[in-house]
C-alpha cells in the first residue's frame, strides 16, 4: 500500500488532463475519425511524442526509478490477436466516442451513459477471461 | 487560472502534460502507464470468488490494489475538471449521438453498453487500450503497440463513417 497517494495522485492528473482536454468529449472522438477536427490525434501525437523525449531521458540517466530501480518496460506480444482486438477495440471506441481511461473521466463529468460503457468494458472483461483466456490456459495445462 | 481551470485546454498542451505521465509513472512509480487492465480488478470486485484462472493471476491477487487506486483518481480527477469549468453535475445526454440518433433512452444504453462490450475484449485482446498501447507502447518504441494503434484507428475510421451513414443519416 505504500505508493497508493503515488497512483492517487497521478490517477486524479490523468483524469483531470483528459477531461480539461476534451478527450472525454464524444463529438471530439467523432470528429477525429471523421476527419472533420484532429485536435484529439495532434494531442495524441504530442503525448508520443512528450513521452519518448521523457523515456529517452530516462534511459540517459541510468534508467533509474527514484528508488534507485531498474526500470522496467512492459513489453506488450505482437500476435494475431493484437490485429483482431486492435479491430473489435477501435469499433467499439467509435460506438461509445470513449475509451478505457476517457469513459472514467465521462463518469466524473456526471455523463450518465459513460456508465453504460463502463459496465459493457467490465462485461467484455469477463467474457475475455472466462472464453479466450480459460480455455487457452486449461489447453496449455493439457500439455 | 482561467487558461488552465475555465477553458479547454489547448490539444499540445493535454499532450504534453499527459504524455508526461508516461516517464512520471516510471520514474515515480516504476509502473507503466495503461488503464484496461483495471476493468480486471471491476470484475473481480463485482465476482470475488471467481475461480476463473485469468482473475485469479497476480495481478489481482489484491483486487483494490494500484490499479483500482488509480482508476479511482481518474473519475476524481475529472469530476474536479467539471467543477472548476463550470460543467452541469450530471447530463442524459451524449454529445451529436444523442443528438442525431432519433432513438428511445434504452436504446442508447444498449448501444454504449454494447460498444463498452467490444472495448473490453478488443482491449484485452490487444493487449492494451489508447493509453497503454497508443500512448505508452509508442512512445516506448514497440512494434505491437504500433499495430494495435494501426487497426484501432482504422477500425474506428470505418464505424464512424458507418455510424454517420445509417444512424446520423448521411450526415
Amino acid at each position: 500500500m505504500k505508493n497508493n497517494s503515488g497512483y492517487l495522485m497521478a490517477g486524479v492528473f490523468f483524469g483531470f488532463a483528459l477531461s480539461r482536454s476534451g478527450a472525454s468529449d464524444y463529438n471530439f472522438i467523432h470528429y477525429m475519425f471523421s476527419g472533420h477536427d484532429l485536435r484529439l490525434a495532434f494531442l495524441m501525437i504530442t503525448a508520443i511524442v512528450t513521452g519518448a523525449v521523457g523515456m529517452q531521458l530516462l534511459k540517459r540517466l541510468g534508467n533509474k526509478d527514484a528508488h534507485g530501480n531498474n526500470i522496467e518496460i512492459n513489453r506488450k506480444p505482437l500476435n494475431k490477436n493484437t490485429v483482431i482486438g486492435g479491430l473489435i477495440f477501435g469499433t467499439g471506441w467509435a460506438v461509445t466516442g470513449a475509451c478505457p481511461g476517457t469513459v472514467l473521466a465521462q463518469i466524473g463529468e456526471g455523463k450518465a451513459l459513460g456508465l453504460f460503457t463502463a459496465a459493457g468494458m467490465v462485461f467484455g472483461t469477463y467474457l475475455y477471461a472466462r472464453f479466450v483466456e480459460e480455455p487457452m490456459q486449461n489447453a496449455n495445462k493439457k500439455d | 487560472m482561467k487558461f488552465l481551470f475555465a477553458d479547454l485546454w489547448p490539444w499540445w498542451f493535454g499532450g504534453i502534460a499527459i504524455g508526461l505521465l508516461v516517464p512520471a509513472m516510471y520514474y515515480f512509480l516504476n509502473t507503466a502507464l495503461g488503464v484496461s487492465t483495471s476493468y480486471g480488478n471491476l470484475v473481480k470486485i463485482l465476482r470475488p470468488d471467481t475461480r476463473l484462472k485469468w482473475l485469479n493471476s497476480k495481478d489481482f491477487e489484491n483486487r483494490f490494489n494500484w490499479r483500482f487506486v488509480f482508476v479511482t483518481g481518474m473519475v476524481i480527477g475529472a469530476f474536479l475538471s467539471a467543477r472548476v469549468s463550470g460543467m452541469p453535475l450530471g447530463t442524459v445526454q451524449m454529445g451529436i449521438f444523442t443528438e442525431l440518433a432519433n432513438w428511445p433512452y434504452a436504446a442508447f444504453m444498449l448501444w454504449f453498453f454494447l460498444g463498452g462490450i467490444f472495448m473490453g475484449l478488443g482491449a484485452r485482446l490487444a493487449g492494451g487500450c489508447t493509453s497503454g498501447h497508443s500512448i505508452h507502447g509508442l512512445a516506448t518504441f514497440q512494434r505491437s503497440s504500433l499495430v494495435a494503434t494501426i487497426f484501432f484507428i482504422l477500425s474506428g475510421v470505418v464505424a464512424t463513417c458507418l455510424i454517420r451513414q445509417f444512424i446520423f443519416g448521411g450526415v
